[in-house]
């Protein structure tokens, strides 16, 4: 792993976005994730790691409340975005998942033009005052998913014709479009070849120029690639979270070094 | 004689099969001294095997040699009977079964001891009076028996006989054959197990295609009927007429399209209650129901689908027509005070009972539909800050809709080819209007009524009913086929 670019990472503090505290999800009976404690910083690529069914996607989808949508899921604990408990009764999932945009593992457009795909957000939350507002909101969105120059030319083209890379893509366009603050992203490079994942990486690096992205990952060097910060996950706890830097050269827990070594996982 | 020829020929040819089973495996067993794992199949295989060439061909014989016999023989019979019985007006089938029934009162006799087989083979109307000793062994007879139809009667039973001991002779000698020669075969490397597999295949086949040549079977009479009709009657007065009025003195005006028209009109009603009602019952019950309603509801649906549809006529007659009547209808009595309403029989009644009917169907394809739509569609709308109603109806809806519209198209073949709703709903009055008050008929009602009662299948009047039976055919399969179209269409999308 000598691509870890330890020296050009900016380890300056920065505020934090996300605060979570004493997180418990049970599935039914199945305790899922036992009290997880993390600090997400803004403008930061910060992943998620670990074995399969160690957790780190059922926390993810607990930072927009995407885990309401399954019935017999239970979250407890404090989730916070900017100081606000997400998990309180005033807050609207609704709203708070145009707040927490989301990239999921498998490229998912809607079975719509390439237009009205990245429109659909700004539609649905009335961003746009006008037809020309929301064609500068749809480019907007393109070019910052580093797509635009492939698509500029056949928007009303249906966004399932496109190939897997340029489809994820295009959902990073669309999560981009609500304006988002939080990225949240599922393993958003697992169903793609190497090309475009690279592609795919690249994008996620511009991105943390405006936002605060959470990425989980099954890929260690994607990991290494694209973070500031690490969050090991081990049977639903947090084992250690820190610089990826240092996760990654001189871990404290055991656990995360046998995984990193490729001993467990 | 309770069992007859046949029953025994049947009997001793299952009895050999029996045989054949035990002998085989037995065979196999010995032909690999007691150890089985030495034989290329299990033991089971080999019994198997023999029985199925013990019965198959020999029973396969059998129903045929039933199926042809009585048709030969008749032909046979036919040829002599004397012309001029034909020209005294009895007609070929009618002079037939009379010849048949004498022929049977015969075997009566003979089995009940009114008459020895010598007597029923010499009996001569000159001599003795057939019709009371056939009566006195309970075999009624509508006129005295000439003796042309003795004679072919007698000549029926001669040949009948002859028949059957031919025939009983083949199956017996072809079932021994059978049995002898998978026996004598199932030695350890007989591969019994694949015989059986191919058996096993080609059983399949003759089933699927028993099925389809059916089908081809109604389709091909349906088609000689149709062709007879228009030999009669021009086609351009049937598909481009305006009128429908058989008469059964001749000349009639009978057209399809009054009727197409209240066919169509009923079944348009009818979408319009099932669409949205099952669509949006669909919707509950895939997107909003817990596991709990969903469990009750949807069975409770589908009970819907289960009721006969001569009971949904009822409901019209009987419930929902004088329910609109008296909304719609009796003048100041009325509920509205207006009399537009003159009956229960409408095309509204029988368009909404056939509505509640197709509302299962329509609610039960677009839940699978529905419910097909990935979930990563929702949740990348839901992740977008897009409410449940608005995921259903930019996202959900939009790509299930070429399956929707394959379910509405399939319950729109039903709502065509619907009988007994439209026979007690909708009335029998064939015309072109628009008012949903008014009665009107559609083309099964009038299938229905040309082939009840007299019928005589010489005439224009009665063979419409063919070509009715052929347009509508044509229609709801071509519905069908354009249903089932879109929805393979939209099947490959996701998977």
């Amino acid at each position: 792993m000598n691509d870890m670019r330890i020296l050009e990472r900016d380890v300056d503090a920065k505020a934090i976005k996300i605060a979570a505290r004493n997180v418990q999800v049970f599935y039914g009976d199945n305790h899922a994730i036992k009290d997880v404690d993390v600090d997400i910083e803004d403008k930061t690529v910060t992943a998620f790691i670990g074995p399969s069914g160690c957790g780190k996607s059922t926390f993810l989808r607990c930072l927009n409340r995407m885990n309401d949508t399954i019935d017999v899921c239970r979250v407890e604990g404090d989730i916070a975005i900017d100081g606000e408990d997400i998990y309180d009764k005033r807050v609207d999932p609704v709203q708070l998942r145009a707040k927490v945009g989301m990239v999921f593992q498998k490229p998912n457009p809607f079975p719509k033009s390439i237009y009205d795909n990245v429109a659909y957000g700004p539609r649905i939350h009335g961003l746009a005052q006008n037809k020309a507002e929301l064609d500068e909101i749809v480019e907007h969105s393109l070019r910052s998913a580093a797509i635009w120059d492939e698509v500029k030319d056949r928007l009303s083209a249906p966004g399932t014709g496109l190939s897997g890379g340029q489809q994820q893509r295009l959902c990073i366009a669309r999560a981009v479009a609500t304006q988002p603050e939080v990225l949240l992203m599922d393993e958003p490079c697992s169903a793609l070849d190497p090309i475009a994942t690279a592609q795919v990486e690249e994008l996620i690096d511009d991105l943390r120029q405006n936002f605060s992205v959470v990425i989980v990952t099954h890929s260690m060097q994607q990991a290494a690639r694209v973070s500031q910060k690490t969050a090991f996950f081990h049977l639903g706890n947090l084992v250690e979270y820190g610089e990826t830097g240092t996760i990654f050269t001189n871990p404290v827990d055991p656990r995360t070094e046998s995984y990193i070594t490729g001993r467990i996982g | 004689m309770a069992l007859g020829v046949t029953g025994y020929v049947i009997l001793a040819v299952l009895a050999l099969t029996v045989v054949a089973f035990i002998a085989a495996k037995a065979r196999a067993k010995s032909a690999a001294g007691g150890d089985v794992r030495l034989l290329h199949s299990l033991p089971n295989y080999y019994g198997y095997n023999a029985a199925m060439f013990t019965a198959v061909p020999a029973l396969g014989v059998l129903v045929i040699w039933l199926m042809a016999q009585p048709m030969l023989i008749e032909n046979a019979i036919f040829d002599r009977l004397p012309d001029h019985l034909i020209e005294d007006g009895f007609s070929r089938n009618l002079m037939m079964s009379d010849v048949r029934r004498v022929a049977e009162g015969l075997d009566v006799a003979v089995s009940a001891g009114a008459m020895t087989e010598e007597r029923a083979d010499r009996i001569r109307t000159e001599f003795s009076d057939v019709r009371s000793i056939l009566g006195s062994v309970g075999v009624a007879l509508g006129s005295d028996v000439r003796p042309e139809v003795l004679s072919a009667a007698q000549q029926y039973r001669k040949s009948s006989a002859i028949g059957m001991g031919w025939m009983t002779g083949v199956v017996l000698i072809l079932a021994a054959l059978g049995a002898f020669v998978s026996v004598f075969v199932s030695g350890a490397d007989f591969r019994a197990r694949n015989v059986v597999e191919r058996f096993v295949l080609s059983m399949l086949i003759v089933a699927a295609s028993l099925a389809i040549l059916t089908t081809v079977g109604i389709v091909l009479s349906m088609l000689f009927e149709s062709l007879n009709f228009f030999r009669m009657h021009p086609w351009t007065d049937f598909f481009f007429g305006g009128q429908w009025a058989p008469n059964f003195r001749g000349n009639s005006d009978l057209s399809i399209l009054p009727l197409l028209w209240g066919t169509l009109y009923i079944s348009i009603v009818a979408l319009m209650v099932a669409i949205p009602i099952g669509l949006f019952a669909a919707i509950y019950l895939s997107e909003y129901a817990g596991p709990k309603v969903r469990a009750f509801a949807k069975p409770l649906l589908e009970i819907l689908a289960g009721i006969p549809t001569i009971v949904y006529g009822l409901f019209a007659l009987l419930t929902v027509g004088p329910f609109l009547v008296s909304i719609f209808g009796r003048g100041e009595a009325g509920l509205l005070g207006v009399d537009w309403m003159s009956g229960a029989t409408a095309v509204l009644t029988a368009g909404l009972v056939m509505g509640i009917m197709l509302i299962p169907f329509v609610s039960s394809l677009s839940d699978d539909i529905i419910n097909a739509v990935p979930q990563a569609m929702r949740d990348g709308s839901l992740g977008l800050g897009s409410t449940k109603s608005e995921t259903i109806r930019q996202v959900v809806l939009p790509a299930a809709l070429p399956g929707i519209v394959g379910a509405v198209l399939l319950a729109a073949s039903r709502a065509i080819g619907e009988t007994m709703i439209v026979v007690l709903g909708a009335g029998a009055i064939a015309k072109f209007s628009l008012n949903p008050l008014e009665a009107m008929t559609t083309i099964t009602t009038r299938i229905v009524s040309q082939l009840t009662g007299d019928t005589d299948f010489a005439s224009p009047e009665t063979l419409v009913a063919f070509a009715l039976g052929l347009t509508l055919f044509v229609l709801t399969l071509g519905l069908n086929v354009l249903a089932l179209y879109i929805v393979r269409r939209y099947r490959e999308q996701y998977e």
